[in-house]
């Protein structure tokens, strides 16, 4: 990223930051749940897209983040909001760092396919145990404290808070991408024996990779489970997440910095603005959608926009 | 202790569920040589560079490098000290572009302090792929992914370069220039073991042949001496008696270099 696109990023997050002032609530709603899927897209893309690891599971670290962070603000419900949600934030995130430290030694031998069903595998035992395990209050649903400030509407706070967490894991996963580290993990997802051979520590990479994702995601379902209010497993390990992270990725761009972002953008405000009132149609015509997008753009739209910019160039010359 | 080899092995075995690959191999490689493995197809040459990179983990013996031994590391950390292999089929990272390959060498690669992008420009110039660098690796003919994949591992500033049939597959030109390409790696420091199936060139360019038959060290010396081996005639060529009139004609057969 040069630095005017770094000044152009900020620039579009400005004027994001502005928009709810227009904006009627459901529309800032919209815009909250197009930047929480970017944000998660991109912490998902660090593993998924710059190592090549497609995590087929990562809703499991939503739902961890969720509810770890859900039983502990319970426990301080006294504490001032913005401290709760502080408290809130740091347990999600250890409790996921916890997780993804304790499987990544195993689950990170297997490779391609059987990575992303065994992540899948994860995310429902995560589930299974969540609603099972009676202490952790899955099926009887827990209830988020309100750390919304009175001024401002809840719709329009969670929307600031998704675009300033979005911005943050931008950042996070461009300083991952520029570094030595980042292009060991491109390294890993080109070829990983080579890389090894090359002197690329990839079981190292790979698990920082792993952790930092996770890490990211549960922050990311900490606030959502807030911006909810009241959860049951079924509101945040959810199969469709699991999909469409990877959704995210083919329709910007596999292993780019922006792609999930754009994926993300379109397929939500495809699916809740365009398809929104076509109930019975909507599933349909998404998947409809994505069979499209995906056969005439296989590189997803940043990789569509480059080849078209390639050939404008080799017929210039 | 300028005569200490830069690469050992020590009665190095390994077999394949019973499958000798190679057996009791033994030999020493001497700083700033270009020293080629011969020998014909599942003589143990690829096995034995698996070995010596890490990749597979020998039966028996010991590999040493540079003075410390190396048998059991893990293939980065091996590639930490100093060894660079270049594969046989390219495999380049073909998402990367020439320049992005070459610079993922140089960001890893042998410890110790480094400066990225001087080690990249100089592989890429070494390998004489300088002006190919904006390309994607996808990109590339077979002969420029031969001499990207010497690049990306000469850029981990290696000191001693595993070259696996860099010449295979190419043609006259490309060949000459691959020499070339070798030559001046060796001149800038570089040890180079080398293996290659395509004899003018390793006549041209090694210092000293090593002989591997059915796993075994059958002969150990300079071209020429190796050529006119008996033992290595009959390696390549099978047995030669009783008839002494066929080891005559088989030797230019050598000499002329048809690929074996």
């Amino acid at each position: 990223m040069k630095r005017d696109q770094v000044l152009a990023v900020l620039a579009c997050a400005a004027l994001m930051a502005a928009a709810p002032i227009l904006l009627p609530p459901f529309y800032i709603r919209v815009g909250q749940l197009m930047l929480y899927s970017a944000a998660l897209g991109v912490a998902w893309s660090i593993l998924g897209g710059f190592a090549g690891y497609a995590s087929f599971g990562h809703a499991a670290f939503i739902g961890v983040g969720a509810f770890a962070a859900g039983l502990v603000e319970d426990r301080f419900s006294t504490l001032p909001p913005p401290l709760l949600l502080g408290f809130g934030l740091a347990v999600g995130g250890v409790a996921c760092a916890a997780l993804s430290a304790a499987i990544a030694y195993p689950i990170l031998r297997l490779r391609g396919t059987f990575f992303a069903i065994a992540m899948l595998g994860v995310s429902h035992v995560c589930a299974e145990l969540n609603n099972n395990l009676d202490f952790l209050q899955g099926s009887l649903g827990l209830n988020f404290p309100v750390v919304t400030p009175e001024s401002i509407a809840p719709e329009t706070f969670y929307y600031e808070l998704c675009l300033f967490t979005g911005c943050a894991v931008l950042a996070v996963a461009w300083q991952i991408r520029r570094s030595r580290f980042g292009a060991g993990l491109l390294s890993i997802r080109e070829d990983e024996d080579t890389a090894r051979m090359l002197g690329v520590p990839t079981e190292r990479y790979k698990r920082i990779a792993f952790v930092v994702s996770a890490v990211l995601t549960g922050l990311l379902g900490v606030i959502y489970a807030h911006s909810l209010g009241y959860i049951t497993t079924d509101s945040v390990y959810r199969d469709d997440t699991n999909l469409n992270l990877i959704v995210f990725s083919l329709l910007g761009g596999m292993g780019t910095l922006f792609g999930p972002v754009i994926g993300a953008f379109l397929l939500v405000f495809v699916t809740q603005v365009v398809l929104g009132r076509l109930l019975d149609f909507h599933l349909f015509a998404t998947g409809l959608l994505l069979v499209i997008l995906v056969l005439a753009a296989p590189g997803g739209v940043l990789g569509f926009a480059r080849t078209f910019s390639f050939r404008r160039r080799a017929n210039a010359e | 202790m300028n005569n200490q080899p830069i690469l050992r092995v020590d009665r190095l075995s390994k077999s394949f569920r019973g499958l000798h690959a190679i057996t009791g191999l033994s030999f020493a490689i001497q700083p700033g040589s270009i020293t080629s493995i011969i020998g014909p197809n599942g003589a143990g040459k690829s096995t034995l560079f698996n070995l010596v990179t890490g990749y597979l983990a020998p039966s028996a013996g010991q590999i040493w490098f540079q003075g410390r031994l190396i048998t059991g590391m893990p293939t980065n950390r091996i590639a930490e000290r100093g060894i660079a292999r270049a594969f046989q089929i390219a495999r380049p990272f073909r998402d990367l572009s020439v320049f992005d390959n070459v610079r993922i060498g140089s960001l890893f690669g042998k410890a110790g302090p480094r400066d990225v992008a001087a080690t990249t420009a100089r592989a890429m110039q070494l390998a004489a792929i300088a002006h190919l660098a904006d390309r994607p690796a996808s990109a590339l003919t077979v002969g420029q992914l031969r001499h990207l994949e010497v690049a990306r591992a000469i850029a981990t500033r290696a000191d001693l370069l595993l070259a696996d049939e860099p010449c295979a597959g190419l043609n006259p030109t490309e060949t000459a220039a691959m020499i070339d390409v070798l030559r001046r790696i060796r001149a800038s420091g570089v040890t180079i073991l080398l293996v290659e199936h395509d004899m003018p060139s390793v006549m041209e360019v090694s210092d000293r042949l090593l002989v591997l038959d059915a796993g075994r060290l059958i002969a150990d010396g300079s071209p020429s001496d190796v050529a006119n081996n008996p033992q290595v005639i009959e390696a390549y060529l099978g047995s030669t008696e009783p008839e002494d009139t066929e080891s005559q004609t088989a030797e230019p057969a050598i000499r002329q270099g048809s690929k074996i």
